[in-house]
């Protein structure tokens, strides 16, 4: 193993941790401000991967405009399953674990709607962009370094908007303690059903980047899902920036253990990390301490 | 909500448990006992994982973790060191309920729904890619084949009982008893001083704990119980289809069908996994003809029983026959819903 090698396993690492961070933080915004786990966030990310395919690829749409409205399609879906499904739950007893049923239930029908619309098979979608950056022997194709840019560009768009505007206020008012919220004025469900639709965006951003790198199915969802419970773990369930640094952390913990394992202890690494965390810091990095 | 089924309905417990031990004899299609075989698998594997997650309400998705441990254990012992599986399958339930121990353990120091659910399926998933990543033992996903059958033996009067893939008359007797074994040690458990105990947990567990009940112990018992039921059908799943996949029993598919089990018949309730494993696993299969259209109908039901039917066919079956007393147990939805069932 060359210092050179180590270094690209660990940049990629970062790459794909911003790809994990960019999961995790949808989840964590969803958990934030709903208090429920969303297991339906893996088939958001498969539907951008699918619309990417289908636009980018099949309707040779510019990748631009292809990555935009699959982001937005998605985002429109979710606010709808929002709608139809959990905004009702939330308002009955037992919440908790109805929510999580039910996009379970949501998660088999949209994987079996994509395997009835686009069949089984492993879509490949084209790079956006050609050619590889070389520096010395350290070599990067352009395509990982637009994930990392679009990724990190489009969390720091989100934590600003969270910070720094009205809306970013009354979600996190509404995070805070949703009936206060709805007595100073804050549109509580609004805000939910918002909130969840931009969670499912930020999914879809990370499909439509990672589609090129990885082949488009109906299942690619689970094992990007499951990654992302572990992102949130480490973070600290419900924390925005919790999730960004988690997110990174798995991707550079993930491509140090492999370098030193194999490829195929990946998985392992991760669910050992996330069961470690959760038996020493429940609450993770982030998290307020909470039993 | 403990009070026994009325005598009508203990006749007609009766009577479906007649009809059950009944069927085989009369009726021979292969294929008929074949699925009702597996909904008696499946049925008991909802009824424990409903045993934690509506009884004792640990909300577990990584049960599935135990029926794969169960029956790898079982086919890779039985097959390379020659055990009989008549062995290996009592002890593959032991080691899924020691396994069930080392789960509940992080399990105990949290309480959020989520926390536990990603824990557990975080567990189940370290199992399913260790089962991978060996592959020199466990042949990973290409198939663990060559995993013995039971061992034939002769009952008097009765002559040679053999187990092969021909005759599905014992296997059907031997999933019947541990079908039936696992509910009635359920019920047992349900009725006696633990099941109090866990629905005391389940409900308010710093009530509980005030009244001297010790969480941990409980805790331990509710899940490692479970666990032991769930290896040992793992373990008979292994030596009746006689091939392994991690995917096929680890797969979170598994667990969402269980889940999807429980909800469609009932969370919580003695008689709904029961209902719901037999309408679930017979109704995908007589869907077969529309295709792949199967699995998009039953995602779209698990969503409609969420929503419109919360406490699931249990429900039903009460309003046709409320004196029966099956809808009796404890809804995971409301307070007001278990008064009125019970």
């Amino acid at each position: 193993m060359t210092a050179t090698l180590f270094l690209e396993q660990v940049v990629n690492g970062i790459i794909l941790g911003s790809m994990y961070a960019l999961m995790g933080a949808g989840l964590a915004l969803i958990y934030g401000t709903m208090r429920i786990l969303n297991f339906a966030h893996g088939e958001f990310y498969m539907l951008g991967g699918f619309f990417v395919f289908f636009l980018f690829a099949q309707q040779h749409v510019h990748p631009v405009l292809a990555v935009v409205l699959s982001t937005a399609a998605v985002a429109l879906i979710a606010a709808l399953v929002q709608r139809l499904t959990v905004d009702i739950l939330l308002k009955r007893e037992g919440w908790a674990f109805s929510t999580i049923a039910v996009t379970l239930g949501v998660s088999v029908f949209l994987q079996n709607l994509a395997l009835a619309l686009w069949g089984e098979r492993f879509q490949s979608v084209p790079y956006f962009v050609e050619g590889i950056l070389q520096v010395g022997e350290f070599r990067l194709p352009w395509q990982r370094i637009l994930i990392l840019a679009v990724a990190v560009a489009v969390m720091a768009t989100m934590a600003a908007v969270l910070r720094w505007t009205r809306f970013g206020w009354a979600v996190r008012a509404t995070a805070q303690d949703p009936e206060a919220a709805a007595v100073v004025g804050v549109p509580a469900r609004r805000i939910h059903t918002v909130t969840f639709a931009l969670g499912a965006a930020l999914a879809a951003v990370a499909a439509a980047m990672l589609a090129p790198v990885f082949a488009v199915n109906p299942w690619m969802g689970l094992p990007l899902i499951i990654k992302a419970f572990v992102v949130v773990v480490l973070g600290g369930l419900g924390s925005f920036p919790g999730a960004i640094v988690g997110g990174f952390l798995l991707g550079i913990v993930e491509a140090v253990g492999i370098t030193l394992t194999s490829s195929e202890w990946r998985d392992v690494i991760a669910f050992g990390m996330m069961i470690a965390f959760l038996w020493v810091r429940p609450w993770g990095l982030f998290g307020v301490k909470e039993r | 909500m403990f009070a026994p089924l009325a005598p009508q309905g203990r006749a007609a417990v009766a009577l479906l448990v007649a009809v059950l031990l009944i069927l085989p004899l009369v009726w021979h299609d292969t294929y008929a006992l074949h699925l009702i075989i597996l909904s008696m698998i499946f049925g008991a594997f909802a009824v424990a994982w409903n045993f934690t997650t509506g009884y004792a309400g640990l909300k577990t998705f990584g049960h599935h973790a135990f029926f794969g441990i169960g029956a790898y254990f079982s086919a890779l012992i039985s097959k390379n060191l020659e055990i009989s599986p008549w062995l290996t399958t009592p002890a593959a339930g032991l080691v899924a309920a020691a396994a069930g121990l080392v789960v509940a353990l992080p399990v105990l120091r949290i309480r959020s729904v989520p926390h536990v659910a990603m824990v557990t399926l975080g567990f189940a998933e370290i199992v399913r890619v260790l089962l991978t990543v060996f592959r020199e033992t466990t042949r990973g996903e290409m198939g663990l084949w060559g995993i013995p059958a039971y061992d034939g033996f002769t009952i008097p009067g009765l002559g040679e009982i053999a187990f092969n893939a021909a005759e599905k008359v014992p296997y059907y007797y031997l999933a019947a008893f541990l079908f039936l074994g696992s509910v009635y040690a359920v019920v047992r458990m349900v009725k006696s001083p633990i099941g109090l105990a866990l629905v005391a947990i389940r409900d308010s567990q710093d009530a509980a704990e005030s009244l001297g009940i010790s969480l941990t112990r409980y805790k331990l018992l509710a899940f490692s119980t479970s666990a032991f039921m769930v290896g040992l059908l793992g373990a008979f799943y292994a030596h009746y289809i006689l091939l392994l996949t991690p995917s096929s029993v680890l797969g979170l598919d598994l667990m969402i069908y269980i889940i999807g089990i429980t909800l469609i018949g009932g969370v919580g309730t003695l008689f709904g996994p029961i209902i719901g494993a037999f309408v679930l696993t017979i109704g995908i299969e007589a869907m077969r003809g529309i295709g792949e259209y199967r699995m998009l109908i039953y995602g779209a039901l698990i969503i409609v029983v969420v929503m419109f039917m919360p406490r699931g066919l249990v429900a039903l079956l009460d309003r046709l026959g409320p004196r029966m007393g099956f809808g009796r147990g404890v809804a995971l939805a409301t307070s007001d819903d278990a008064a009125k069932a019970g």
